[in-house]
């Protein structure tokens, strides 16, 4: 019975790390671009849901796309104003200037939210029930079905629609797309932005199940890092299995091993996948 | 030496007695704290309340050293929660920076390694952030402390549970890894054998965890009478709503080393902040004396309407590091390092925070106070006597009004 609540504890955990990740992966699977401010992003969108809760009200998971809206604008404008002048420079410098976003960006959250630590808790954020003998959280439970929900509007945005069918072609051949009429730098804001939306959801999320401070991003892009690797950058369905991956293994560390050494179970798993199948894990869209 | 040489010299000369008279009025304290980075929330207190109290003792005039006058300065730098960064500073402070006398930063594994800088160039460091006793352990002369020992942060609790009716069989013990944390729950393992009760669950988990899920599920199916939980305030917050989230009831008893009586802990829980147990070795009590604010209300006061938020036993532990340094000066009756390092050693006077007298090693010995969220106000309930009713046992999740 530990067990099977600790594995289901592990898949409900796991899949919002997924989403946490989907963000990331499809901004470095197109872009090739390894977000280093991810977590910041997720970060921002945390604090959006907090205050549309705290100050006008709004239910945490109503907000929810405000957070994805708002963060959607943040992302847009950051690749189109900024990060599209080193898009096509040398991977380290696309590393060094997301690495520097999260630092301003974090710094300034610091400033704007003060480092008081928040939770997003609505009536229902302890709610749960029994099934089969588990205690199931309710707010977990809606975080899993709502990275499902984003990874398939993803996939089929990604699959059946023109602005993705631009997208996956500017990630595969940039000469070929815009011969035949792409924007690159108009999809490459599109899909940040997406990115960007993606993590809204994703700190929103967060906010309620845990606890936001101006910190908590660096933590999470390192999670989000392991996680796209794991799940590949092409199929937005494996990053959420790879996130579940990781929530699982780190559960099972925690039961069997000991709870100090998930995060040393989580990299090693990154290793493993590395060694075993490099080309695979980095695929592109 | 021409003229305009010459002219250069005096001017030089004079800049430097200028600044030598200048240093000789002021006594620099120096301390590298969390003023950024993920323990900003805590590190503030110590940056408010050093301001706070120096400011107090300046305007009082000062400190009289042997018959001379000095106000006291403060050289604050901000560590940003980096170790590393804070052993650099404290460095800095003492060989660029040229302070007389070190404060300390927040938190044991901070104070653990900045104090062995005070201890290399024989400054005398006082710091009211560090519980650990790593930190008194290892024979330095130079530290001192004003947090009681953080082995016996659970002594008065368990004394409480044990003399409880019912009284707790099965105890789980969860705590961080870092060295406060390993250094309380070292202490508390002996607490609960002593106070009879059967540990069955013990878990030490890594610093700045989210996820208690696991451990949870464990302490649910060993169906634990009492949980004693130790780490960081933002660990406990995740812990606490994830016990409600899988609707874990211990029969009796949960409590917390920190967070309970900090502010912004019942803030962000709101109505699940009540009934949790925790600990603190401070509250604003009128008959705590101090020469300098009057009282701990009066202080509690000054503090709240400076810096808008009220103080908890962390700032209250900055105000008896400072003072301490104006009373050993005093005592003193010099500035020499080692003259002041004795005095401290034999000081004794009552302040804001508490009686202060320094143990052998270096720390100060004071009870934890237990106290419980009631009703959304944190309610001394027991030091070595019952102070006010306890909520006891803690309902269930379930059948809470």
């Amino acid at each position: 019975m530990l067990l099977a609540q600790v594995l289901l504890n592990g898949v409900l955990l796991g899949a919002l790390y997924g989403l946490m990740a989907l963000g990331m992966a499809l901004v470095w699977g197109v872009l090739n671009i390894v977000n280093l401010a991810h977590g910041a992003l997720i970060m921002l969108g945390g604090y959006v849901v907090y205050y549309c809760y705290t100050l006008l009200g709004i239910d945490p998971l109503l907000a929810l796309p405000v957070a994805m809206a708002s963060m959607f604008a943040t992302g847009y404008l950051l690749q189109r104003f900024l990060l599209n002048l080193i898009v096509r420079g040398a991977l380290l410098n696309t590393l060094l200037i997301t690495f520097g976003l999260d630092v301003v960006i974090t710094y300034l959250g610091q400033v704007v939210f003060t480092a008081d630590f928040r939770t997003i808790n609505p009536s229902y954020s302890g709610a749960n029930f029994m099934l089969l003998g588990l205690t199931v959280p309710v707010l977990r439970l809606i975080a899993f079905g709502i990275a499902l929900l984003l990874s398939s509007a993803l996939w089929f945005l990604l699959n059946k629609s023109g602005l993705g069918r631009a997208i996956r072609a500017t990630a595969q051949n940039l000469v070929a797309a815009r011969l035949y009429g792409v924007d690159p730098r108009q999809v490459y804001a599109v899909t940040f932005g997406i990115g960007a939306a993606l993590a809204g959801a994703a700190g929103g999320l967060y906010g309620m199940i845990s606890h936001l401070t101006p910190y908590i991003g660096s933590s999470l892009t390192a999670k989000s890092f392991v996680i796209a690797i794991l799940g590949g950058l092409a199929n937005p369905f494996k990053v959420i299995l790879g996130g579940i991956v990781v929530g699982v293994a780190e559960s099972l560390a925690a039961l069997y091993i000991g709870p100090t050494y998930t995060d040393v179970v989580s990299f090693l798993l990154l290793v493993v996948i590395l060694v075993v199948r490099p080309a695979h894990a980095l695929r592109a869209a | 030496m021409s003229r305009k040489h010459s002219f250069a010299c005096a001017i030089g000369t004079l800049l430097a007695t200028a600044g030598l008279a200048h240093a000789q009025d002021v006594i620099k304290l120096g301390a590298a704290v969390q003023l950024t980075g993920s323990e900003a929330n805590t590190g503030r207190y110590y940056r408010d309340a050093y301001r706070l109290t120096i400011d107090k003792i300046n305007a009082a005039g000062g400190v009289n050293v042997g018959g001379k006058t000095y106000h006291l300065g403060l050289t604050l730098l901000d560590n940003q929660s980096d170790v590393n960064l804070g052993v650099r500073q404290y460095v800095q402070l003492i060989t660029s920076d040229k302070v007389n006398f070190l404060l300390g930063p927040f938190a044991s594994n901070h104070a653990l390694n900045d104090s062995s800088i005070a201890e290399k160039y024989q400054v005398p460091m006082v710091q009211g952030g560090g519980a650990s006793t790593q930190i008194y352990s290892r024979g330095y002369k130079y530290v001192f402390g004003t947090l009681p020992p953080a082995d016996d942060y659970y002594a008065s609790t368990l004394d409480m549970l044990a003399k409880a009716d019912p009284k707790p069989r099965t105890v789980a013990l969860v705590a961080a890894d870092d060295s406060f944390d390993v250094s309380v729950a070292k202490g508390t393992r002996n607490h609960v054998k002593d106070a009879g009760m059967t540990l069955a669950v013990d878990q030490t988990y890594r610093e700045g965890n989210a996820d208690f899920s696991t451990i949870l599920a464990e302490i649910k199916s060993k169906n634990v009478d009492a949980i004693l939980w130790s780490g960081h305030e933002t660990e406990a917050l995740n812990f606490l709503r994830q016990m409600k989230g899988l609707n874990v009831n211990p029969t009796n008893y949960y409590g917390f080393t920190v967070g309970v009586p900090t502010e912004d802990f019942r803030k962000a829980l709101g109505k699940d902040a009540d009934f949790a147990f925790g600990m603190t070795s401070w509250l604003a009590d009128a008959s705590l004396k101090d020469r300098w604010f009057g009282d701990a209300i009066a202080f509690a006061k000054d503090y709240a309407d400076k810096y808008q938020y009220a103080p908890d036993y962390h700032a209250a532990s900055a105000v008896a590091d400072v003072e301490t340094f104006a009373m050993a000066f005093e005592q003193a009756g010099s500035l020499d390092p080692k003259a002041v390092r004795d005095a401290i050693a034999k000081v004794e006077f009552d302040s804001v925070y508490a009686h202060i007298k320094y143990g052998p090693n270096g720390q100060i010995v004071l009870p934890q106070i237990v106290i419980q969220i009631q009703d959304g106000k944190v309610v001394p309930v027991y030091t070595d006597r019952v102070l006010n009713k306890a909520y006891y046992p803690i309902p269930p999740w379930n059948r809470r009004p």
